[in-house]
């Protein structure tokens, strides 16, 4: 079963079976994503997962009436956006929030560095490349990489067109590919030393 | 052009929708770029957050925090939250209590072995050695210096899950309420749903305990009347036991157990569970204890050669700090000083 359908599947005993088993394996599977999504909003990791704890709660309540659900997970996303969206909005009035402008530092993503393919320099040359990009598009790019959501998902959450996320993938894919390719000979040569040894 | 369109490629095979086309087309664009296998191999890879990120622990946390959050809603909500599924709960153990009575004293504890038993685990640590295990049904147990932790491979489907504690260990457990948890120690058995706590229970002292952070838990005494305590949330409760060579009295002494709460040392440490953290601290605790406490860390042995100094009470934190740095530290107080002899043995007087 791919993540996509588990997640659908304890999304529906939630609703259905009134599972509370699934409804923490929900939160487990889902909080982390969400927090770091909501705290790009909010510029609070500690606000963002006091917003995610309301969603959850609030998807508890209205767990019978969820039929019209299709997505789970666009579902949790939208939620968690509207929440946030709204926080801010009540703790700085008077003004027009948007996802126009997002915390940097909540959102970039950078390969692990025990994976062995890539040395701390070269990720710290991709951290460095993703925050040189437009938020809006470090979102679009961690929500795909990261949040492993798909074009149609990421289109639904932030209202554009499909095309637009993928253009925007493919800025953030060549900022980073431009970013590393100055390395690239000697990296290769080192993964091939690796190897021998 | 063609490596913008190469950069296309990289992103809708990293977003998985490349088609069986594009697939062939990235094929050329490789055979043509070999330096872009690199970059393609980076996307491959996993990422994760270069700022803030949540352990396993954090997790299980954050969700014993949220369903604290949901209970303490206004009791309209409350009666749609609390599953119908508790309910039941509390009808089915108030039957098993009364069938228990009934029985005879001590069935229930072998009740277990006379089905056909699991293939067990043991998990052992020595002095100065901590370690963490995750269990088959995804619970975590960090586990103290000179401990012993004894689990089946797997957990059977609709029974209790079981574990035998021999020294202390930090309990992480998923929650589930068909299995609930049991952490059996000489002295006394833990019953759990979902929740974090600490086991303490050394054969070798004089006293056991257990610590819970979140959640709840019911501490059964192994004596006779199978007492029943329930703990909340920063509580702690005590129970003396007669070190094993003084076994021949345990089962007369009357059993004197306090309930105390966990109070922080500085910030957020709790004594208790510092170790999880790879911190070593103590709150107003007798010297003949931390003692103890350095000899388990360190892998030391230290002696007293004025006994007064027992008594003396002392409170701290530390974590990278060698034994030495330590008892230096203790040393400023002015109330006692340390030395080590020619065999590496540390005297206080």
């Amino acid at each position: 079963m791919g993540e996509n359908e588990q997640i659908k599947s304890l999304f529906q005993r939630v609703c259905y079976d009134d599972s509370i088993q699934a409804y923490n394996e929900l939160y487990i599977a889902l909080c982390t994503r969400l927090i770091h999504f909501s705290a790009s909003i909010v510029s609070s990791f500690h606000l963002a997962e006091e917003i995610v704890s309301d969603v959850f709660i609030s998807l508890w309540q209205k767990r019978r009436d969820m039929s019209h659900v299709e997505n789970p997970v666009v579902y949790l996303y939208v939620s968690t956006k509207n929440l946030s969206l709204n926080t801010l909005q009540q703790q700085k009035r008077h003004q027009h929030h948007s996802l126009d402008a997002l915390n940097a530092d909540m959102l970039v993503i950078a390969p692990e560095a025990e994976s062995g393919m890539v040395s701390a320099e070269v990720s710290q040359k991709i951290e460095r490349a993703i925050r040189s990009l437009p938020t809006r598009c470090q979102l679009i790019f961690r929500l795909i990489k990261q949040d492993r959501l798909s074009y149609r998902e990421v289109a639904t959450l932030l209202n554009i067109s499909t095309k637009t996320v993928d253009a925007q993938l493919t800025i953030a894919v060549k900022k980073i590919s431009q970013a590393i390719r100055f390395d690239l000979s000697d990296e290769t040569a080192q993964t091939y030393l690796r190897q021998d040894s | 052009m063609n490596q913008e369109k190469l950069y296309a490629l990289l992103a809708r095979e990293m977003a998985g929708t490349l088609t069986a086309e594009e697939a062939t087309d990235l094929q050329q664009l490789l055979q043509q770029y070999p330096d872009a296998g690199y970059i393609r191999e980076v996307f491959a890879q996993n990422w994760a957050p270069a700022g803030k990120q949540y352990t396993g622990l954090q997790v299980q946390l954050l969700l014993e925090k949220h369903r604290q959050r949901m209970q303490e809603m206004p009791d309209t909500v409350r009666e749609t939250i609390v599953p119908v599924r508790r309910s039941m709960w509390k009808l089915y153990s108030g039957i098993a209590a009364s069938i228990l009575l009934l029985t005879v004293g001590g069935y229930w504890f072998y009740s277990g072995r006379q089905q056909a038993p699991a293939p067990q685990a043991q998990l052992v640590t020595e002095k100065r050695m901590r370690t963490q295990v995750l269990l088959p049904d995804g619970s975590r147990v960090w586990l103290n210096a000179g401990s012993k932790l004894d689990y089946p491979k797997q957990f059977a489907a609709h029974a209790a899950r079981e574990v035998t504690l021999e020294g202390e260990a930090f309990f992480v457990i998923k929650a589930d309420a068909e299995r609930p948890f049991r952490v059996h120690t000489q002295a006394f058995h833990v019953r759990v749903l979902g929740t974090s706590f600490n086991v303490r229970a050394y054969p070798q002292e004089d006293s056991a305990e257990t610590s819970l952070v979140q959640g709840a838990v019911e501490v059964v005494l192994n004596n006779a009347e199978n007492q029943v305590i329930s703990l909340k949330p920063n509580e702690k409760i005590t129970i003396p036991v007669h070190p094993v060579v003084a076994e021949s009295h345990a089962t007369t002494a009357p059993v004197v157990i306090y309930k105390s709460k966990l109070i922080p040392v500085q910030d957020s440490i709790i004594p208790e569970t510092a170790w999880v953290q790879n911190k070593l601290a103590f709150k107003h605790l007798e010297l003949e204890k931390v003692v103890v406490m350095l000899e388990q860390w360190y892998g030391v042995e230290i002696g007293f050669k004025d006994d007064s100094k027992r008594d003396l009470y002392f409170s701290g934190v530390f974590e990278t700090e060698s034994i030495e740095q330590v008892l230096d530290a203790l040393e400023t107080t002015m109330s006692f000083t340390w030395h080590k002899d020619a065999a590496g043995k540390i005297w206080i007087k």
